[in-house]
């Protein structure tokens, strides 16, 4: 049997501010827990070193303004490297299964990055995923985010790409950062149906959780058939969480990935550092592993503490009939989008960066293409910490685009190079894995390497 | 005049004894181990050397033995029971370390904290079974006992005053470091090999006394430094795989370089490869390996492959054999079959011993594969190269690959780039010009590279590696060898203080194990601070600090002449 990877990388170095919830501290006592368990020299598990991504894997996902070099912290890139560790030693098949226990997390970043958005500057799941699917040309996924927060930035990362199956299970967006994830969000209107939330109340309960499981995302999973799952493990469900409020254990953890089996599980937040992370993530890496956690429990665990109320368990049913239905539906949706006819389907929003407290205002176009799920053009203004305005423009090419689609945002950028009134044009073409960067002032294109 | 130094390296096969004096090999010698008695190996060799020197110049005598990893490796140790306090965490059923094993109850977590009691009536049923079974060693190890070790000193006491002829030997005070079934398995093997390590040094400590009154006595460790004999009474496992360690002090004595290399040990039946970074050897991270487990053993990584000068040359079904058996010498030195040594003789026209013989024993092999005897030879070396260098890049790799924790680590990482290839043992001068050319660097060979083990033995300085950990919130330390433990009460307690801290518990253990002339060579080898926050406001700081005096060379040593 092979083993399961797991790449341990704390950043001990590293730290938002002295006192932030993401600071160095985060995963010491896990450390500690999982060196003096010694679990990385059982037979069942193989530990990895890890390195750093390059901006050409980053830009396979975000356009960061102004590049990546200046926008992301070496730490990020550390720990969008673990991820891709990770990828690697499950796709090469050296491993049975892979856990990335890393920080600083990623599922709020965004495809457009001006700055740190929920403690992340970039997202690692993407960047991975669209490793995976450049290196090793998987092109069906699925993610299943976790963490207590909504994954909105995994969510709109891709809202457009019916290829990959988001689902979101979190604290109701109404009681918490960053506020969306409700069930109304269910993708573009060429990938409707892929993105699935589950908003719970709080307190939610090991057994409301796994009723979801059971009734809600097992079946997606198994009708959507991805090549590969991933598990946007986030560990702030912990009764014992500051930022949150939830009532999920650490033995339920464990069994949410004895059930889920994900190809690779990837840290996302958890912030209760002492009571909680040092025993989940024993757990994960047991119940991937494939060891007998009946012995792992928090110092304080009372099994009769939490009782799922009856009126929730009411709620957690129509919730899963609600988005069963949405998600089985999701093709006929997607033909009737497809038959407005309509050249370009766009949307405005503002989005805000509360690390960095930036207001981001966006515009995109889709373009609602016959036979692709089309690409996308987005415009993008910010005011960065800095004082410097910038406004951007990009041009999102995905692999699985049709030749038109191709052509045509390809000569979209050539475009827009010559048009005033953006301070770059960048373009991402994952055909050719061909990134780059047009400055409008001094007329300078860059093509970012490794 | 006190300037004689002599080490002694006891192999598997042979036994190895230099007397060296201010930079020269006064004598050497080598003969036949008798593994069923150590103890007269080392003084026929001891008395040999002896022979050459007054007893009253002899300053030092170093010693490395196979005593331990024998007893370990051929599971020849006295039954041992293994008590373990695992708490929450993974299933008992992890824990295969002895099949003499009870659980206890009992938690600690990471910061010291009790979280689950003792239960004395279940301690004493436990030591009333043991007893009953007839075993007379217990190793107590717990979870987080480096943090708190109150439970297994509990468990200690209970055993001394119940049953006083049985030897209890507790986790924390053999090793302080995380990773609990490392901790367990070091303790186990220290219970298992104490009663006979000390016989050992009883008879080893009253023969010298009786040949060199006033000697020092040290025990080299699988570091690469030494430890007096005395102090190695309580911590008998520091002696395994002090073999290898002999040979890479042996080669940094005789390079002296700040290079990276790799040193190739080769010898009859096997060859012992390890890297030097810098100039310095490289540790093995995990610990050493003895019988299937990892251990809190400090050892240098070294990779033994079983292909060495007296592999044998042999065809079998019109295929080219190569080892991995040794049947004796060189056909070249009198032996009955054709070696590895008698191939590179004539390929690299050597004229070892009698080069007719190598000829006349791989004549018959070469006309088995339908080759010329040339073409045999570098065949043959082809594959004694090729497999070293597929090795040593596999070890590379290996170092390349370590786990890091920090950004800086992974933004800093190098690649290992070679620098020289270092030659030792008998077989060296024959293969590793060769090995060199291969990797497309130099090569260093000695003229002592032949006894470069015992040479490592006799000039290799004490050794002794201290980590504390403070815990400021919770106003303790523990540092460990030793499991000592006290209170911390200053007020803005800084890291400065921890290394404080460090130096005084490296010197007070310094002077207990008789090497305080050492202590003064101590640094800092691990530092790390943690700010203790609990909503947003700061309660504490934590606080590792490593302190170590490396290995390297006594004073008197200043290189070969």
């Amino acid at each position: 049997m092979k083993p399961t990877g797991v790449i341990f990388f704390p950043a001990f170095d590293w730290a938002i501010s002295p006192t932030h919830p993401e600071r160095e501290e985060r995963l010491l006592y896990t450390r500690d827990q999982l060196f003096e368990e010694g679990i990385m020299d059982m037979p069942e598990v193989r530990e990895y070193h890890p390195r750093l991504a390059t901006a050409r894997d980053v830009s396979r996902v975000h356009f960061c303004v102004p590049d990546v070099e200046s926008r992301v912290t070496e730490a990020h890139m550390v720990s969008a490297g673990c991820a891709m560790v990770m990828a690697d030693a499950f796709a090469q098949k050296e491993v049975k299964n892979a856990f990335a226990i890393i920080r600083p997390p990623g599922h709020h970043a965004m495809t457009v990055v001006h700055g740190n958005r929920g403690f992340c500057d970039i997202n690692n799941e993407a960047v991975m995923v669209e490793y995976l699917r450049r290196t090793y040309g998987i092109r069906r996924l699925a993610i299943v985010d976790t963490d207590v927060h909504h994954g909105d930035g995994s969510q709109e990362i891709f809202w457009h790409d019916p290829d990959v199956l988001f689902i979101s299970f979190h604290q109701d967006g109404r009681t918490l950062y960053p506020g969306s994830g409700f069930t109304n969000e269910l993708g573009g209107p060429l990938a409707y149906g892929t993105t699935i939330n589950i908003p719970m109340a709080p307190k939610t309960t090991d057994e409301g959780i796994h009723y979801i499981m059971d009734n809600l995302v097992l079946p997606m999973l198994d009708e959507f058939k991805p090549e590969l799952v991933i598990n946007s493990a986030g560990q702030d469900n912990h009764y014992s969480d500051p930022l949150a409020n939830m009532s999920f254990t650490a033995k339920g953890y464990a069994i949410l990935n004895q059930k889920l089996k994900p190809d690779i599980a990837v840290l996302e937040g958890g912030y209760s550092i002492e009571t909680a992370l040092p025993y989940i993530n024993m757990g994960i890496i047991m119940a991937m592993a494939g060891i007998d956690f009946s012995n792992l429990r928090e110092p304080d665990y009372d099994p009769s503490r939490f009782k799922e109320s009856a009126k929730n368990m009411d709620y957690i049913r129509s919730l899963v009939q609600q988005q069963l239905a949405n998600f089985r539906g999701r093709e006929k949706v997607v033909e009737a989008n497809r038959k407005q006819d309509r050249e370009f389907y766009g949307t405005s929003r503002s989005i805000f960066y509360d690390t960095d407290y930036l207001q981001e205002e966006q515009r995109l176009d889709l373009r609602m293409c016959p036979d692709c799920c089309g690409y996308r053009r987005i415009s993008s203004s910010c005011a960065h910490r800095s004082g410097r305005n910038y406004s951007v423009y990009c041009i999102c090419l995905p692999a699985a685009c049709c030749p038109a689609c191709a052509e045509r945002a390809l000569s979209d950028y050539e475009d827009m190079k010559k048009k005033a009134g953006y301070d770059h044009v960048y373009l991402q073409d994952r055909i050719n894995d061909d990134y780059r960067t047009f400055e409008t002032k001094t007329g300078q294109e860059t093509v970012v390497e490794d | 005049m006190k300037n004689m130094l002599i080490g002694i390296d006891v192999g598997g096969t042979y036994t190895d004894g230099v007397l060296f004096c201010e930079g020269s090999v006064l004598h050497s010698v080598k003969h036949p181990t008798d593994a069923g008695d150590l103890e007269g190996t080392l003084l026929f060799v001891l008395d040999a050397l002896l022979t050459h020197a007054e007893a009253k110049d002899i300053q030092r005598i170093v010693l490395s033995t196979t005593l331990v990893t024998n007893l370990l490796a051929t599971g020849r140790g006295e039954r041992t029971a293994l008590l373990l306090l695992p708490g929450s965490g993974l299933p008992f059923s992890a824990y295969r370390i002895s099949p003499d094993t009870w659980f206890l109850k009992g938690g600690i977590d990471f910061r010291g904290r009790q979280i689950e009691a003792t239960d004395a009536r279940q301690i004493e049923e436990a030591l009333r079974k043991i007893h009953d079974s007839g075993i007379e060693r217990i190793a107590v190890a717990g979870k987080f006992s480096n943090r708190n070790d109150a439970h297994e000193k509990a468990v200690k006491e209970l055993a001394k005053s119940r049953y006083p002829h049985m030897d209890v030997c507790i986790s924390n005070e053999i090793s302080g470091r995380l990773n609990f079934p490392r901790r367990a398995v070091t303790c186990y093997y220290t219970a298992m090999t104490i009663r006979e390590w000390n016989r050992f040094a009883d008879g080893i400590e009253a023969a010298i006394a009786a040949r060199a009154p006033g000697v020092d006595v040290h025990i080299l460790k699988a570091d690469g430094g030494t430890t007096t004999l005395e102090a190695s009474r309580t911590r008998p496992c520091e002696t395994v795989f002090s073999g290898p360690a002999a040979s890479t002090m042996g080669t940094l004595a005789l390079s002296r370089e700040s290079l990276n290399a790799v040193s190739v040990d080769i010898g009859g039946t096997t060859s012992d490869i390890s890297l030097l970074i810098e100039g310095k050897p490289l540790y093995a991270s995990k610990g050493a390996l003895i019988g299937g487990h990892l251990t809190h053993i400090h050892s240098f990584a070294v990779r033994s492959i079983a292909l060495g000068g007296d592999s044998r040359v042999y065809e079998e079904s019109g295929k080219l054999k190569v080892g991995p058996t040794r049947l004796g010498p060189a056909a070249c030195f009198g032996g009955e079959v054709p070696t590895v040594t008698d191939a590179f003789n004539l390929l690299s026209g050597l004229n070892l011993g009698d080069p007719k013989a190598s000829r006349a024993k791989l004549e018959p092999v070469a006309s088995g594969i339908n080759e010329s005897v040339e073409g045999l030879c570098r065949k043959v070396a082809d594959h004694v190269i090729g497999t070293l260098d597929r090795n040593i890049e596999e070890m590379f790799g290996l170092w390349e690959d370590e786990p890091a924790y920090k950004v800086w680590e992974v933004v800093n990482r190098r690649k290992f780039e070679l620098h020289q290839v270092i030659g030792i043992g008998a077989a060296a001068p024959a293969i590793v010009p060769m090995l060199a050319d291969k990797m497309g660097v130099g090569h260093f060979l000695h003229r002592y590279s032949p006894v470069a083990n015992a040479l490592g033995a006799a000039v290799a300085r004490p050794t002794l590696a201290v980590e504390v950990h403070v815990d400021t919130q919770r106003r303790f330390y523990t540092a460990s060898p030793g499991g000592l433990s006290g209170t911390v009460d200053k007020r803005n307690y800084q890291l400065e203080d921890a290394r404080e801290l460090a130096r005084h518990c490296l010197e007070e253990l310094s002077r207990e194990r008789g090497l305080s002339d050492y202590a003064g060579e101590a640094h800092v080898y691990l530092e790390e601070q943690f700010n203790v926050i609990r909503g947003w406001e700061q309660e504490g700081k934590l606080f590792d600090v490593g302190i170590q005096v490396a290995p390297g060379f006594i004073h008197e040593y200043k290189g070969v002449a």
